[in-house]
């Protein structure tokens, strides 16, 4: 196995992998792991982030919390039960058909990207109930 | 090519399973919405929307999977595809891989930096923080917030936004890195802090070189 320096810079450019808990994703994680328990600055640095996403996270969460207007909740059920007038008395049977399709894509980073796309078909049948 | 079994349920009973289990995040995609398009009337129409298609096509959601990320990834593409057309907002798309990490912080914050950073996070009102939220592009706005706000991973993000990971893992750092600059700057305009995110030049002694 060759040897890696690691720089600072290394660490503090792989800082948002660290905070997300994703660091094995980094290329050399396990030097980066080992530069920051011998380099106090790095290790003060990944502290201060993880302080400062962690009040980041509070005050947005916070802030972000308004309530739906209480008409709202009644149009949507209405919106719905309306909707569903429209197929009362029926049973619907549903077919779905999927198809996955496949891609990788290998970035300048290295970093792979493996994408799946579902590709799906739906058929609708309606039957109209029997009347007890 | 797979097929399904036949999915046989009522009407009326796929509206009771909907009405139970998806109703109950109205107030939580409503607070999401708000963030998306800005106001509360265009927040109304997309969350009503959202319901209606989640509903009509309720019977593609598989049962036992994550309903509320399911929900999130019809307001966020109903979002995309209907508010956002006409605006034809200049995408960031194109570059956005390029060198972004090594575009990161490539020295240590000082001291002071560190500190005039948590002072401002923890002076300034939710009006200030909503604020700073709005101002930064759509694409980063949305990752921030379903990370930040709603607590979801980046991988679930990737499936919401129909972005690979990668790049949602660039907007998120883009994303929250501009907010904080936002937020150190209304703080600055407030006068709490003076040193606002001080990064440290490599001539400092505790510069990069290690």
């Amino acid at each position: 196995m060759s040897f890696i320096e690691i720089q600072c810079g290394d660490v503090l450019s792989s800082v948002i992998f660290i905070i997300e808990g994703e660091l094995e994703t980094v290329p050399h994680a396990a030097q980066i792991n080992s530069h920051l328990t011998s380099c106090a600055p790095c290790s003060a640095e990944i502290e201060h982030e993880r302080l400062m996403h962690q009040m980041l996270q509070d005050v947005l969460k916070r802030s972000c919390d308004e309530q739906a207007p209480e008409d709202l909740h009644q149009s949507i059920h209405r919106q719905i039960r309306e909707q569903m007038g429209a197929n009362l008395g029926t049973t619907e049977v549903v077919t779905q058909f999927s198809m996955t399709e496949i891609s990788i894509e290998i970035d300048e980073f290295g970093n792979i990207e493996h994408r799946e796309i579902q590709i799906e078909q739906t058929h609708i049948q309606h039957f109209i109930d029997d009347e007890d | 090519m797979t097929s399904k079994d036949l999915v046989l349920e009522s009407a009326a009973d796929r509206t009771t399973r909907f009405e139970r289990d998806a109703l109950v995040f109205t107030n939580q995609l409503y607070a999401a919405a708000l963030r998306y398009t800005k106001n509360p009337e265009d927040a109304r129409d997309l969350v009503q929307d959202t319901y209606l298609k989640a509903f009509t096509s309720f019977h593609q959601f598989e049962e036992g999977t994550n309903l509320r990320a399911w929900l999130y990834r019809v307001l966020t593409t109903t979002f995309i595809n209907t508010y956002r057309k006409g605006q034809r907002q200049p995408l960031i798309a194109d570059n956005e891989l390029e060198d972004w990490q090594l575009a990161q912080a490539q020295s240590h914050t000082s001291d002071q930096g560190k500190s005039a950073e948590t002072v401002a996070l923890e002076s300034l009102p939710d009006s200030d923080i909503k604020r700073a939220l709005q101002e930064i592009p759509e694409e980063f706005r949305i990752v921030v917030y379903l990370a930040d706000v709603e607590g979801f991973a980046y991988k679930e993000i990737a499936e919401i936004v129909g972005a690979p990971a990668g790049t949602v893992m660039s907007r998120l750092h883009r994303g929250r890195k501009q907010l904080r600059e936002k937020l150190a700057d209304y703080a600055k305009e407030l006068g709490y802090a003076t040193a606002s995110s001080n990064k440290t030049g490599t001539s400092n002694e505790k510069g990069e070189t290690k």
